[in-house]
């Protein structure tokens, strides 16, 4: 049985992603120890600096999608379970930077497919209480575990099938964000492939830092964050970072 | 008091609180425990049953995971000792978090 993690990571005009894949990597190494395959394309891998023994895949990504009209090229995230070269694989956002080795330990589960429903906002706002934009439980898409089989797979199809018709199903479960989410695509992908009953999930809430908050300090160990007035900080626990200045702190 | 000191308490109160949340939500994600292929909490909940399923001398023991799927655990006591531990490197992680938050108070 084979593990690992799988990134994507495609800069964009706006923003180097690279730069927080980098990031993301060394805490990968440090943390969960893990093998790791980066889907990118030619362009990005060209500027991401030397990180060890890392595997690389190579596609184009698919174009026009964006979020708070910057261009936004999460939408490959349905191809994981093709692109993955693992029997077991974790797929994680590239700005969740793992602090601990907490998800380590998924991969070792009988579970064909894991996702967390809840996150957790740092910042103390609650504003992650997804459930009034839409009809339907959002999945934190940003972490989740597969392993390969027929359930995984159906899951990925469904995925698939979603995608291609996703304003029919944003107008169905009444999401509020009309742009293409992956955190939706799997929800709703989820519950269709389930047969409208309740899917496993982890018992973990994402802890996120909304985008209104400027990470000011990164370490090895943790991250500090200023929201307003207030400076906070947090050491050796995972977060997910949703300000895409953390590439150039 | 007056009012620029009045703030400066609520203000380092309030850091106070979200910190303290943080490190209570640290600690929830460290009290996650994958055991025999399963996921499960390691709480007092799971730690009273496992143990008192030992301690009347059932086994093997057979329990719910976090999402409500059975398990069966043949070693009830290297899971109870699984638990114990995580529970406890949680826990005072936490405990030493909150000594720190006493002394921004003081």
């Amino acid at each position: 049985m084979t593990k690992g993690i799988l990134l994507f990571c495609f800069d964009t005009a706006d923003t180097q992603y690279h730069k927080i894949l980098e990031r993301c990597v060394a805490l990968i190494k440090k943390n969960l120890k893990l093998e790791i395959t980066v889907v990118t394309n030619f362009q990005t891998f060209r500027k991401i600096n030397p990180l060890g023994f890392v595997n690389y895949k190579f596609i184009e990504p698919e174009l026009g999608n964006k979020k708070a009209g910057k261009e936004w090229n999460n939408v490959d995230r349905h191809m994981a379970y093709e692109l993955s070269p693992y029997d077991t694989t974790l797929v994680m956002d590239i700005d969740y930077f793992p602090f601990t080795d907490n998800l380590k330990q998924l991969l070792d589960t009988d579970y064909d497919f894991l996702v967390s429903k809840h996150a957790h906002d740092l910042s103390g706002r609650n504003s992650f209480d997804q459930r009034r934009w839409s009809m339907i439980d959002m999945v934190w898409a940003t972490v989740f575990v597969f392993r390969k089989g027929k359930k995984a797979k159906r899951i990925f199809d469904t995925l698939k099938y979603v995608k291609n018709n996703y304003r029919y199903f944003v107008d169905m479960y009444r999401i509020f964000d009309k742009s293409f989410r992956n955190d939706y695509a799997f929800a709703i992908a989820l519950q269709q492939a389930n047969g409208f009953v309740e899917y496993d999930t982890v018992p973990l809430k994402i802890s996120t830092l909304p985008p209104d908050c400027r990470v000011v300090q990164f370490t090895e160990t943790g991250i500090a964050w200023q929201y307003q007035d207030q400076i906070s900080y947090i050491e050796n626990h995972d977060v997910h970072v949703l300000s895409k200045e953390v590439a150039d702190v | 008091m007056d009012i620029s000191e009045l703030k400066k308490q609520s203000d380092l109160s309030y850091n106070i609180a979200i910190a303290k949340r943080n490190a209570l939500e640290k600690t929830q994600a460290r009290l996650v425990l994958v055991y025999n292929g399963h996921v499960f909490r390691a709480d007092p909940q799971t730690i009273n049953l496992v143990k008192t399923l030992g301690d009347i001398g059932i086994s093997p023991i057979y329990i719910l995971d976090t999402n409500s799927n059975p398990v069966e655990i043949s070693d009830g006591k290297q899971f109870l000792q699984a638990l114990i531990a995580r529970n406890q490197e949680a826990i005072s992680s936490y405990h030493q978090m909150s000594k720190t938050f006493a002394n921004r108070n003081d």
